[in-house]
């Protein structure tokens, strides 16, 4: 397998199962807010755009300022061309009203949300992940995530889209591409880390056998679709409610059994004095404004059990499932922990940094501990390092310690052995030795970084972990 | 880490390239079993020496114990071997008209138990307080075993008949299994210039005492672990216990002996401080022969030392997030 046309097809999987989802949401928001006046299809082309147009710019060697800078420019220029194109066609290319447009829509935010206000946010979010998507390395965790991320982001968007009464267009078709990116993806970035039985016994036809899995798991899907139509839902209703029917007739006929009790008069209604609520009483009042929060909080608990309940559910339901699976003779199944917490928990961190537009100390899940400077700088260039050897098509194995990593980098570029040696040692003594480095021993690991940077690692072709 | 600790490491690689060396004289290209022997020394474990007949187990356990200057005893396990033979007997002296306590041979510092499963289990299961709790009792009396205290055994794997294979509880208790193997054709032939005059084990003296010994027992313990190390041996042992092809995996006395071994190992090679390559390197001797393995993994040819290779190559290592 040549790595080429693996990160190739690993980059079309995310680019297919982020566009099905962005697709779906940006449907649903052109209908809600927008009225359908705008082409979907027009919008969504900036998303592989950017991809492609950060993927050049990473190989211009300017600061990365300037690269950032040309990239949210090149998003401006794209933004404006989809707002004249789609909406203001007939007005010549100088006239100013079609590029105030963009400005008035977000000062009228407040009074209306307009349509250049979506195309402004949707490209904006689209150009964010084709950004992101041209810096990250593809592998069988991002492509997981990914697909978790979308799955949620379709479902929600579905559920909305039923809450709203909207009407999306080809839901089926879009739910079964996302499907089948995620499932070529991920299997394929599976087969590459050498886990999967594709690299085992049938590495031979590896590409053969995906394919009709791949197959049988989407005509699977196909066939429940076919056969769970809106009249079986119905007739199942309809079942559920006969029986529901014949169990209330079984309760009323067992009722019917016992005698009925006599009624009894009541005596006749005394009037209640009127009286005025007493001062302590008053103070005690709790002002409406309170009642409507708590009520809210009220609704917000409820929600939150539930979701809960559905979650516990669910993972119970996955356990079992789980233990199915690993008791079946030649299966192999990979479990995989709290990901889907650890994945959701990053992502609001994330979001909640980005918002903020600061680096607060906000930890979820998990503590660390403060890193004296030196240290962090050692680990640093090292973190460095192992960026820059898996970007050259060398990444570290898991089960590799730095010196096993060293020993096979020094193999590939054994110009710089010495300079290798000395950032894995300064690594191991600060990483598992606690010791710190003097300002002389920071500074010589520092030029040894900018000797290894500096040294041209030709790609091998061959994405495979070094030994 | 202060200058203390850092001496105080020079001081322990010293020592141990001086038993290193003089146990050399002896026993030709073998450092790394005469290495892990002394890991186990240090940590007060014991070691169980696998192999084939001829390979210089004996030689190896008299070579260590010559050189610390420590007592020395054998037990050569038989069948009919009683465990009052190991631990000693109480017997009555009719000059003193009372019962005295003989020691067995148990009571030395490096105790070398030849064939160990040639003894019967009942025997075999006298060894156990031994081993862990460093103590024997005989008739009700618990008497202390001197330190440092140190049970080299030797089993044959090829020879199975007559023998009682050992009990889980029994292995558990050795922190390392090792094999020698056929020297190279060079060692051999420099064993054999060696041994042509004399026998060298004759002219090995200590130099190590038994005092000097239990001080760098106690400096060992010293060396820093950092806790994702400790969390990373914790995994691999962890790891054992949900292998598919593992029926028992290994107890927390073996990741306590894989924690504390990874300290005599990385104190031995000159650091105050466990890298994630001792942990590997340390993760077969110490885990291997604790596991039993699912009889359709025996089936497949698939050996404990297989599988434990295996999960270390599988669990993560500590070190930076590539991301």
């Amino acid at each position: 397998m040549k790595l080429g046309w693996q990160k190739g097809v690993l980059y079309v999987a995310i680019i297919g199962m982020e566009g099905c989802w962005l697709y779906a949401l940006m449907a649903l928001l052109n209908k809600q807010v927008a009225g359908g006046c705008l082409s979907v299809h027009g919008m969504l082309i900036v998303y592989p755009l950017a991809f492609i147009f950060n993927m050049l710019l990473q190989h211009l060697r300017c600061p990365k300022a300037c690269i950032w800078g040309v990239s949210w420019l090149a998003w401006a220029l794209s933004m404006l061309l989809i707002v004249k194109v789609q909406l203001f066609g007939d007005l010549p290319l100088l006239d100013s009203a079609w590029l105030l447009s963009v400005p008035r829509s977000i000062v009228e935010v407040i009074y209306t949300f307009r349509p250049e206000l979506l195309i402004l946010l949707g490209t904006g979010v689209m150009w964010w992940l084709g950004r992101r998507l041209s810096y990250l390395k593809v592998d069988f965790g991002a492509l997981v995530s990914e697909f978790q991320f979308g799955l949620l982001i379709l479902l929600i968007a579905f559920f909305a889209a039923s809450q709203l009464g909207v009407e999306l267009a080809s839901s089926v078709p879009m739910v079964l591409t996302f499907f089948l990116f995620a499932l070529l993806g991920i299997s394929i970035a599976h087969a590459l880390e050498g886990t999967s039985w594709l690299s085992g016994l049938y590495q031979g036809h590896w590409s053969g056998l995906l394919l009709i899995t791949i197959s049988l798991v989407l005509l699977l899907g196909l066939l429940i679709s076919a056969v769970v139509t809106p009249g079986f839902l119905q007739l199942a209703v309809a079942a559920l409610k006969w029986l529901l029917g014949l169990i209330l007739k079984l309760i009323a006929l067992i009722a019917s059994l016992f005698p009925e009790p006599e009624p009894a008069e009541l005596p006749p209604a005394t009037p209640m004095p009127e009286m005025e609520p007493s001062e302590v009483f008053k103070m005690w009042t709790v002002p409406e404004s309170v009642r409507s929060g708590l009520r809210i909080g009220f609704y917000v608990l409820w929600l939150g059990l539930i979701v809960v309940a559905l979650w516990r559910i669910s993972s119970d339901i996955f356990s079992w499932l789980r233990r199915k699976l690993a008791g079946m003779a030649g299966a192999e199944f990979e479990s995989l922990p709290g990901a889907f917490r650890a994945d959701f928990l990053g992502w609001l961190k994330r979001i909640c940094l980005k918002l903020l537009g600061l680096r607060l100390p906000i930890h979820l899940g998990a503590r660390t501990r403060a890193i004296l400077p030196e240290v962090a700088s050692v680990r640093q260039i090292y973190r460095q390092l192992l960026h820059w050897a898996t970007a050259a098509g060398w990444p570290r194995h898991i089960s590799q310690t730095p010196y096993e990593y060293l020993h096979a980098l020094a193999q590939l570029m054994p110009e710089v052995q010495g300079d290798l040696d000395l950032i894995t040692e300064q690594y191991v003594r600060t990483r598992y030795g606690a010791l710190l480095l003097t300002k002389g021993e920071l500074h010589q690991l520092r030029q040894s970084w900018r000797n290894v940077s500096q040294n041209k690692l030709k790609k091998r072709g061959k994405y495979k972990w070094i030994k | 880490m202060d200058k203390v600790v850092k001496e105080v490491s020079q001081e322990i690689k010293e020592a141990a390239d001086r038993l290193t060396s003089n146990v050399s004289k002896v026993i030709v290209g073998k450092k790394e079993t005469v290495e892990l022997v002394l890991v186990a020394l240090l940590c007060e474990g014991h070691v169980l020496i696998e192999d084939v007949p001829g390979i210089g187990k004996t030689m190896l356990a008299k070579a260590v114990a010559r050189s610390l200057g420590c007592s020395f005893k054998r037990i050569q396990c038989t069948p009919d071997l009683l465990p009052s033979d190991v631990t000693g007997i109480h017997y009555f002296n009719q000059k003193a008209s009372e019962f005295e306590f003989r020691p067995g041979p148990i009571m030395a510092n490096i105790v070398l138990v030849d064939e160990i499963n040639r003894a019967t289990p009942r025997t075999q299961s006298c060894l156990l307080e031994c081993m862990q709790e460093q103590q024997v009792t005989v008739d009700l009396e618990t008497v202390p075993l001197p330190r440092p205290f140190l049970i080299v055994a030797t089993q044959n794997p090829v020879e199975l008949e007559g023998t009682f294979p050992l009990p889980e509880a029994q292995l558990d208790r050795f922190l390392l299994r090792v094999g020698l193997g056929y020297p190279t054709e060079d060692d051999e032939g420099e064993i054999l210039s060696r041994f042509q005059q004399e026998n060298p084990l004759d002219n090995l003296t200590s130099v190590i005492e038994a005092e000097e010994l239990l001080e760098i027992q106690k400096l060992c313990r010293q060396v820093y672990v950092e806790s994702s190390i400790r969390s990373y041996a914790v995994a691999i042992a962890r790891a054992t216990r949900s292998h598919k092809d593992i029926r028992l995996g290994a107890s927390p006395r073996a990741s306590l002996g894989l924690h504390l071994a990874s300290q005599a190992l990385a104190a031995i090679r000159g650091r105050n401080y466990v890298i994630p390559d001792d942990i590997k390197y340390l993760a077969v001797p110490t885990l291997a022969h604790r596991l039993i393995a699912k009889t359709e993994a025996h089936l497949r040819g698939r050996s404990a030392g297989e599988i434990v290779g295996e999960i270390v190559s599988t669990v993560s290592v500590p070190v930076e997030e590539q991301r």
